[in-house]
């Protein structure tokens, strides 16, 4: 028979509750209460109802429900909510998961196979779950003579990096977390840092395979960054910003896919180099090299470097969207918040709940967001779909695609956002 | 003004330091409540598909890629310059277009010789 505690005594129990309870109230008396004291005095509270929002008054939404939504609202125009939940991390992270789930049972299905099925009541929907949860109890084993604090911090920057990338994207109308006049630029610099994680910790690991897989996924970077650079040169032209949320704004009548399918097309494709897809996915070929540059990666590290990689796929695909597809843009397809709410309240029989502060979110903020979302994952779909089709293309096939291919492509494709800007037909005082 | 500048892009600095501040615990739990079994010698060592590792693990690698490496040097800044000029275009009188244009022709002859070169094997 099995014990589950053979070695357990109810007063040690005690004990070990009463130690933990004296360290947590010791931490908290020596850094949260002068914690609390630093906030208080430099953090600036919102004003609401014309009153300066105390702690206290923060409190009294518990006794008085009318305060609850102006301070939610409160709340959400600050950068810790952008940061944290809605364009930034939070949001991300969902549509990443999402994509994880969605990839792995669409590829069962393109290949005859069933995919996650038994975790969950339904399809597997719990997989997700119960693969972080075994991945946090593994043991991280790091390879002897490996250089530990690069080991340790590459996963923990990657995805770092990565979240850096998707604070520039914008999702609605105002909804952006680093709305920057040089976004673009921006965007270029955090995509060069990704090459440089992934050979520090290929050379950190003090391994062949994973050596081997980061000098890969350098060049692969030296061959499409080029064409990348070069394929959104036409969008700048025609709309003269670098503004992600003002090249958004331009797009209100059509997308620049329709007028610019050739850089559509070669950005796409440098986005399946630079996400390490399938038929590019050299760095990490595991039916060559291991794993390539993750081959050392056990436990935890693996699966931050896994969260990353996703939230670099939503980013990649979030820009497509916002550079070629039209952002936010689109038919007001959501219902307009009921009036009588507003004006009246709800009733319910004897009882009229008058709820200050509704509506939370504006009708253009959730439109926009549902076109947002609908055409991310309809790019993401199709940077998901090659995985299930093509092979892997050998090295020096991806450096002919990259530099004699698409490189010539992108030059005669910045001529041909030349010649719509001058012929009249785009841009300030053309006939669209 | 360069406060102000800079103050624009401390949200993506915030947004880095977030996803640092949530990440790291887990690792850190992880590390507290995943097993730490007795080493023994084959453990840590370097993956080599179970055979014991031969040499050094940072080798010495030989990629046949310098060409490259020396253009992506070149060329990369030459992109990123075509933006301050893409970004100002719709400024700019016509005529200020055809230097550019000269210095595209003038870039892209380079980049097609020096790709010509690159891809004969035999002087590399």
């Amino acid at each position: 028979m099995s014990v589950i505690a053979p070695n357990f005594k109810f007063s040690e129990f005690v004990k070990s509750i009463l130690d933990n309870a004296f360290w947590i109230l010791l931490i908290f008396v020596l850094i949260g209460l002068p914690a609390v004291q630093v906030i208080l005095f430099y953090i600036e509270m919102p004003v609401i109802n014309g009153e300066l929002l105390t702690p206290f008054l923060a409190l009294t939404w518990l006794a008085d429900p009318s305060r609850t939504l102006p301070i939610l609202k409160a709340f959400m125009t600050t950068d810790l909510f952008k940061i944290v939940a809605f364009p930034g991390f939070g949001f991300a992270a969902l549509i990443a998961a999402g994509t994880i789930f969605v990839e792995r049972k669409m590829l069962a299905k393109l290949q005859l196979r069933v995919g996650p099925f038994y975790c969950g009541k339904f399809e597997g929907i719990l997989q997700l779950m119960g693969d972080g949860l075994k991945l946090i109890s593994k043991e991280i084993i790091i390879p002897a003579k490996a250089d530990k604090p690069i080991f340790w911090a590459a996963p923990v920057i990657f995805v770092a990096t990565a979240a850096a990338f998707v604070a520039l994207i914008p999702v609605a109308p105002g909804w952006v977390v680093a709305d920057i006049d040089v976004g673009l630029l921006a965007v270029f610099a955090i995509i060069g840092f990704f090459p440089i994680i992934t050979i520090l910790s290929a050379w950190s690991s003090n391994s062949k395979f994973p050596f081997i897989g980061g000098i890969r996924a350098l060049h692969q970077m030296v061959s499409f960054e080029i064409p990348m650079i070069l394929s959104l040169l036409g969008v700048v032209i025609l709309t003269g910003t670098l503004n992600l949320s003002e090249i958004v704004e331009s797009q209100t009548n059509f997308p620049w896919i329709i007028f610019l399918p050739i850089g559509a097309i070669i950005f796409f494709i440098t986005i399946l180099a630079e996400l390490e897809r399938i038929p590019f996915d050299l760095p990490e070929a595991e039916s060559e090299i291991v794993a390539g540059w993750l081959t050392e990666f056990s436990g935890m590290i693996y699966g931050l470097v896994q969260l990353a990689t996703y939230l670099k796929l939503y980013a990649f695909a979030a820009l497509f969207v916002v550079l070629f597809l039209g952002g936010w843009t689109g038919p007001m397809i959501w219902p307009p918040f009921p009036e009588e709410i507003i004006n009246e309240g709800i009733v319910m029989g004897p009882i009229t709940a008058k709820i200050p502060g509704l509506p939370i979110f504006s009708q253009e903020m959730l439109n926009g967001v549902l076109w947002f979302v609908i055409k991310t994952v309809g790019v993401i779909f199709f940077i998901l779909l090659p995985r299930g089709v093509f092979p892997r293309i050998r090295i020096d096939m991806l450096l002919s695609l990259g530099w004699y291919k698409l490189i010539g492509l992108a030059f005669v494709y910045i001529f041909i956002a030349l010649g719509l800007l001058y012929a009249g037909v785009l841009g300030p005082g053309g006939i669209l | 003004m360069v406060g102000e500048l800079a103050g624009n892009y401390s949200t993506v600095v915030l947004m880095f330091g977030f996803a640092v501040v949530a990440m790291a615990p887990a690792l850190l739990i992880s590390r507290m409540i995943s097993p730490r079994k007795k080493s023994n010698p084959v453990k840590f060592l370097p993956m080599e598909c179970g055979q014991v590792p031969s040499g050094e693990g940072r080798t010495h690698f030989m990629m046949q890629y310098y060409a490259y490496i020396l253009m992506f040097v070149v060329f990369d800044v030459m992109a990123i310059f075509l933006y301050a000029w893409g970004s100002a275009l719709l400024e700019l009188p016509k005529s200020a277009t055809l230097p550019i244009i000269g210095f595209l022709a003038i870039m892209f002859a380079a980049m097609a010789f020096a790709l010509y070169q690159s891809g004969k094997r035999t002087i590399w």
